[in-house]
């Protein structure tokens, strides 16, 4: 027995085009994307098993639509991205890919890191980027991506021109090669204004990073924390869970993020999806989904973290991710200040863009590294016994879990895209939601990245 | 740890219900899940304790943004 339960639309994982799609609840509770393409068939691909049910799992939203939208609305989502004026929400971060060089060439890779990558976008063109975020109504929190940032000697200038803008909040996405070793640049990267590093770490021994990465890099990793930590510089460890790889070291990853704390602000779980390069097309059990992501927290910790401290997001679409924060006390418990109410119809919808807000100033606060204890200012008020323990350690020991499913040409449900405030800076100038961005079909042909290099000489139609 | 208020400013309250003088003990303060002990003024007898005006809109107001914080 099955149920629909709602519709949206998708696109074929053939073609790119765009179809209806259905999300569907099977008994149990699993719940499935389900789609036709006239041309390619059937498309049925699992997006949610287990507790919490999907149909807890929601955070309504009153829409905010662009304050200024790049791109004018003629063929409708996904491909009038830019951002057009019927997208639903705001920018909260902005991606920009200063490079497209990298310097880890890993068998999964969501940027598809070219080989022959094009010529980096010199100081001018970024300049004009963050001119351009402006005109979209920033400052937003800026990360720095690509291919590999760190490959930039110039990267500290580039966020020196940020600042010069006012923009204040740069996180740096990286696999931590460069600053494992290079003490000097991070350096100067902090002096420029670097906020936090954003850490591939995919687990904690090498077997895992061998599989996903190609080769042994938990050294380098434990390297970049402890170089983080002498510059008091805030670390988010970001794993790529991969099923029958990582996901049963969930706990671990945890647990290694507790003890390198206050260097280490939180977890943030990427569920592995297939846009990019991939070896090979998706089956269901090459998926893990939010659900059995926030399952495994709670059982891989043996109940340090309950499954209901997770919370669906308050800035994006609901499905699309989860987050919990707490406080480390002094004994190693975690006192959580997030719980999720399942009875959400007493939840009042809140505007989108306040949504966003919130979110990028809870990043800026909880990713960033906490001040130095002789900067914070003394609690002057009278004691409040424990509680002032608590707020004490709440200023320095603030953890955060969270997790971001990201779609792809199985997945992508438009409701969802509609949604995302995270947008990446396309070199043309145009802010195309993360998800569009990356998106790509069966054979590896890209909607907006790199859509100069097609596969085999192929012209990708979309659309239409 | 030192008291969240001045002892001798509340010197002589007493329970109206049980005409008993409060009396400095550990109480259970919860909220959202989570629990800490602190010394508060209480009644020995029908455990009603007092709140003072400066420890509600200070600490406790501290708490109360704090555990709403997202």
């Amino acid at each position: 027995m099955n149920t629909i339960l709602s519709h949206t639309e998708s696109v074929c994982p053939e073609c790119l085009a765009r179809i209806p799609a259905a999300r569907v609840m099977y008994d149990g509770g699993d719940v499935y994307l389900e789609k036709d393409c006239p041309d390619h068939g059937h498309f049925k691909t699992i997006i949610w098993r287990g507790l919490p049910a999907f149909t807890s799992w929601v955070k309504p939203k009153i829409p905010t639509y662009p304050k200024n939208p790049f791109t004018e609305v003629k063929r409708g989502c996904p491909y009038d991205c830019g951002l057009c004026a019927e997208h639903k929400q705001q920018s909260c971060c902005v991606l920009l890919e200063v490079t497209q060089r990298c310097d880890l060439h890993c068998p999964v890779c969501f940027a598809d890191a070219a080989n022959n990558p094009p010529p980096d976008l010199t100081h001018e063109e970024i300049n004009a980027w963050y001119e351009r975020l402006l005109l979209a109504g920033g400052p937003f929190n800026i990360q720095l991506s690509g291919g590999e940032p760190c490959v930039r000697n110039d990267l500290p200038e580039i966020i020196k021109i940020g600042r010069s803008h006012g923009f204040n909040f740069f996180q740096l996405n990286t696999n931590g090669l460069r600053i494992a070793r290079d003490f000097e640049y991070l350096s100067a990267l902090k002096e420029a204004g670097l906020s936090t590093v954003f850490l591939q770490f995919d687990g904690t021994h090498d077997e895992i990073f061998k599989t996903i990465r190609g080769r042994e890099l938990l050294e380098k990793k434990m390297a970049v924390i402890e170089n983080c930590g002498k510059l008091n510089i805030g670390v988010v460890l970001v794993p790529t869970l991969v099923p029958n790889v990582n996901t049963d070291n969930i706990g671990d990853i945890l647990r290694l993020a507790l003890a390198n704390m206050p260097t280490v602000r939180g977890v943030h779980f990427q569920p592995v999806s297939y846009f990019g390069r991939y070896p090979e097309t998706p089956t269901d059990d090459m998926r893990i989904t939010i659900p059995e992501v926030i399952q495994s927290i709670e059982s891989q910790t043996g109940g340090l973290i309950q499954s209901g401290t997770l919370c669906p997001p308050g800035g994006e679409n609901a499905l699309c991710s989860f987050h919990g924060n707490y406080v480390l006390m002094a004994d190693g418990a975690l006192k959580p200040l997030t719980r999720h109410k399942e009875d959400s119809c007493c939840c009042q919808p809140i505007p989108a863009a306040e949504g966003a807000s919130r979110s990028r100033e809870f990043v800026a606060a909880h990713w960033s590294s906490p001040a130095p204890l002789a900067e914070l200012p003394v609690i002057g008020a009278p004691s409040f016994g424990e509680w002032d323990v608590f707020l004490e350690r709440k200023r320095t020991h603030t953890f955060c879990v969270s997790g971001m499913a990201f779609q792809d040409a199985w997945t992508l449900d438009l409701d969802r895209l509609r949604e995302c405030y995270i947008h990446t800076a396309s070199p043309d100038g145009r802010l195309v939601p993360f998800c569009a961005y990356n998106l790509t079909d069966k054979y590896g042909r890209s909607l907006y990245r790199n859509t100069m290099l097609q596969v085999e000489g192929q012209k990708l139609q979309v659309g239409d | 740890m030192s008291e969240y208020f001045d002892p001798a400013k509340y010197e002589g309250w007493v329970c109206a219900d049980c005409n008993i003088p409060l009396q400095l003990s550990k109480v259970d303060v919860s909220y959202l899940g989570n629990s800490f002990p602190v010394d508060l003024l209480k009644c020995p007898n029908c455990g009603l304790v007092l709140i003072p005006e400066e420890l509600a809109l200070g600490k406790m107001a501290e708490v109360e943004k704090a555990l709403e914080d997202k």
